[in-house]
């Protein structure tokens, strides 16, 4: 190299601190609300209801096992089931896989390339299909009661 | 961003700009606070200019061309990614915070180390393309079509936005691969097989989550998520046809 | 395909440049080729100062063609070869100089005159020829020259003077700031500088140090107690949304506010006014410039008024002159090499004037003067040597030579 170097100048080459967007947590930064967009939030939504349909499907496995400790458990459940607070974790959880399903089909159709431009029509779209399926599915729902 | 005759043009106000700092090796970095007058005019990049001038001239901070051309001036302002030069101040609440972009190492202050985004980069970029401007135009005596650089002025506001690049730093990231979708529509003598052989990685395409944040934030109507999704389109169709991702 | 000369050896004369634009950068790729060994200091980024901000013209010359033939003679010969050793870095489109007034018309003669002395091929158009080629010219032209005019990007095409450099062997410093230069038994001897990436200072020394600093090249040779006349000269320019031409569109007059149209990706530039400031730090915007550059942008493009803002911004050039000067207009923009031993202080030279079309040149003509005074036998090869693209700057290697 020419000449003769300031001291310290070679910490130029390090690889520097990376700084990660979310709450503080290197992991938290694939989210963090400030200035996102649609497409943003939508991706966000997907991640949560992915994780939570995640959690659902063993918590459903946990409620089936209870088949095996005999009837009086299993009605024990269904009674408990059946109250307001219950039936809206179900409304809750048709809405997950409404929302994980439906986004996972906008996904694939502008993924797949076949509307690479159209993702926040599709939001759109998607959305009012899912919001009167999702009004039926909790009419139905707390009318069973 | 407003011009002459702006209603609220002459008073300035100040406001508090709370400034990422670090210097190599230094423990850890921190955030110093600065009063600066803004007017209803002020962009960021000149309270930062201000600042360097009359509070601190050791804050390092990139520009060049003041005028959203050549991406030096990238930044997160409250969390959001911006070019400084053609972001006003005035909208911005009464503490501003200005921190690098994230997802590049920082070299310093607000100064990220580029060399990590040109490392993403096909090895065959593009700069001149065809310019799709003025269809009706025909150009003069020995000028075969007009041509005009491309849109991606190279900033990083894309892979700062990307929640995908927040978790992996192993993903190219949106400009690599806008960039790689351009040489598909354009190929200017590059082997799109190369292009695509490329781009068709767990890293490279197929590592996007879609959600579009790239597009968002890039300040150069370059559209890296349409043009991902149309690389993607490209590589599940077998390779057969390329979609043109036009401007917004 | 560029092949760097062979790393300065150990014993080479060492200069430190001072300026990191688009002349300092030129000048470092210069003396590197020569077998010098460079370190370059900027305070701030590369091409952060004056170079980046300019409306990204690579002159055809013919803007001076009238009243400054060296200034055009000089442009003409670089576009030139900038296109040559640059590629891909203009977007070739030519440019027009348009007449829309009679009193237009009345420089049109002398215009094409200048042109022809000068070496400048043109091309006499019709209204109706020059409205195909830019459909949203102003239709009531009265006549339109073409000239090989063309569009760079202001810091890119600089960078890769850098870029070649650095691969070359030479030490390139972003975000250092000389302090103060070092004199010792009336020589420039090196420079003082804080390094703002560590925070460390410290002196550089070396066998002569090169003031590249453009409109800040008078305030830098007062640290070695010398006086460079130069005017900064600020102008406005207006960046506008949607690319309105493809084609340099100029006024055909002499020179005057507003009379540039500079296509830019999806971008329109209107340029410039002039003035002249005593501090190239503090420079404004003033709103009757901008409302002003709109005005005259929209007789030459009438779509300039109802385009939408992307921003205004002032740079300012290095023109050689007192500041009695009122304007800056009168000004040539030209470039001069200075050799402070003329004032008694020996190791130190002063490089300024001139614009970005000229870089190379001026680089070459001050290479001449440094290698005379370092004894080095080398003539300059930057003719022919064909730059690495901006992107190498970025690259750890060589290894991107589109």
């Amino acid at each position: 190299m020419s000449g003769q170097e300031l001291p310290g100048t070679e910490r130029r080459d390090d690889v520097g601190p990376v700084l990660r967007k979310g709450v503080g947590i290197p992991a938290s930064g694939w989210f963090d609300p400030r200035g996102r967009a649609l497409g943003g939030f939508a991706f966000a939504v997907n991640r949560v209801t992915g994780l939570g349909l995640v959690v659902y499907l063993y918590l459903h496995l946990a409620v089936l096992s209870m088949l095996l400790r005999g009837e009086s458990a299993w009605s024990g459940f269904l009674r408990l089931a059946t109250n307001w607070l219950f039936l809206s974790l179900d409304v809750l959880l048709i809405f997950g896989i409404l929302y994980h399903g439906l986004n996972g089909i906008r996904v694939a159709l502008v993924g797949s390339g076949v509307v690479p431009d159209r993702q926040k029509a599709l939001w759109w779209a998607l959305g009012v299909i899912g919001t009167i399926t999702l009004a039926f599915s909790a009419l139905h729902i707390y009318g069973s009661r | 961003m407003s011009e002459a005759g702006h209603p609220n043009g002459s008073s300035p106000s100040t406001r508090t700009f709370r400034v990422y700092r670090y210097k190599r090796g230094d423990p850890g970095w921190r955030f110093d606070g600065f009063e600066v007058p803004v007017g209803a005019r002020t962009t960021v990049l000149e309270a930062l200019r201000w600042i360097q001038l009359h509070r601190d001239r050791t804050l390092a901070l990139r520009h060049s061309c003041l005028h959203a051309s050549c991406g030096t001036c990238g930044m997160q302002v409250n969390g959001r990614e911006v070019l400084a030069c053609v972001t006003p101040a005035d909208t911005l609440g009464s503490t501003i915070t200005v921190e690098p972009l994230a997802n590049i190492p920082v070299l310093t202050d607000l100064v990220v180390d580029m060399r990590q985004l040109f490392e993403r980069f096909p090895d065959e970029i593009g700069t001149v393309r065809t310019s799709d401007a003025l269809a009706q135009a025909s150009p003069p005596d020995g000028i075969e079509t007009y041509e005009r650089f491309e849109d991606c002025i190279e900033c990083g506001l894309c892979l700062s936005a990307c929640p995908v690049s927040a978790t992996s730093d192993a993903y190219v990231g949106p400009a690599a691969l806008a960039a790689a979708q351009r040489l598909l529509e354009e190929p200017r003598g590059v082997d799109p097989e190369r292009v695509l052989d490329w781009a068709d990685d767990p890293h490279g395409a197929w590592q996007c989550h879609a959600a579009f944040e790239c597009t968002e934030a890039c300040p150069s109507s370059v559209r890296p998520a349409e043009r991902i999704m149309a690389l993607r389109g490209a590589l599940a169709g077998g390779r057969r046809t390329v979609a043109t991702v036009m401007p917004a | 395909m560029t092949r760097s000369a062979p790393r300065a050896s150990r014993d080479a004369p060492h200069v430190l440049i001072v300026g990191g634009g688009g002349t300092g950068g030129a000048l470092a790729h210069d003396l590197t080729l020569r077998g010098i060994r460079v370190t370059l200091v900027e305070r701030g980024e590369f091409t952060s100062g004056t170079t980046g901000r300019h409306h990204g013209l690579l002159h055809s010359g013919a803007r001076y063609a009238v009243n400054d033939r060296e200034s055009a003679i000089e442009c003409i010969e670089e576009n030139a070869i900038l296109r040559a050793i640059c590629p891909g870095s203009f977007e070739e489109n030519d440019g027009l100089f348009v007449a829309l007034t009679d009193e237009d018309m009345e420089y049109y003669a002398d215009f094409v005159e200048g042109c022809k002395a000068c070496g400048i091929p043109i091309e006499e158009l019709t209204p109706q020829e020059a409205l195909r080629m830019e459909p949203q010219l102003n239709p009531e032209l009265k006549a339109a020259v073409r000239v090989p005019d063309a569009t760079m990007d202001a810091m890119r095409m600089p960078l890769r003077f850098f870029a070649t450099a650095k691969h070359g062997g030479a030490t390139l410093y972003n975000f250092m700031e000389v302090l103060d230069l070092v004199v010792e038994g009336g020589a420039v001897t090196g420079a003082t500088v804080r390094d703002q990436v560590t925070g460390s200072e410290g002196d550089l020394h070396a066998d002569l140090v090169v003031n590249a600093t453009g409109p800040w090249s008078e305030k830098i040779a007062r640290m070695a107690g010398v006086d460079v006349p130069i005017s900064p000269s600020p102008g406005v320019m207006l960046a506008l949304y949607g690319r309105l031409c493809n084609m340099v569109i100029n006024r055909m007059h002499r020179s005057g506010d507003g009379d540039i149209v500079v296509p830019q990706r999806a971008l329109s530039v209107v340029g410039t006014s002039s003035w002249t400031v005593e501090d190239p730090d503090e420079l404004d915007v003033p709103e009757d410039h901008v409302t002003r550059m709109r005005a005259e942008g929209a007789k030459l493009i009438p779509a300039v008024a109802q385009a939408g803002f992307r921003a205004a911004w002032s740079a300012a050039r290095p023109l050689i002159g007192s500041r009695e000067a009122d304007s800056g207009r009168e000004l040539s923009r030209t470039f001069k090499t200075i050799d402070h031993a003329d004032d008694g202080v020996e190791g130190f030279v002063t490089i300024t004037g001139g614009k970005a079309t000229t870089l190379r040149g001026m680089a070459e003509l001050c290479g001449d003067v440094i290698s005379r005074k370092l004894g080095v036998d080398r003539p300059s090869t930057t003719r022919t040597v064909t730059t690495l693209p901006h992107t190498a700057f970025y690259a750890k290697t060589e290894r991107r030579l589109a």
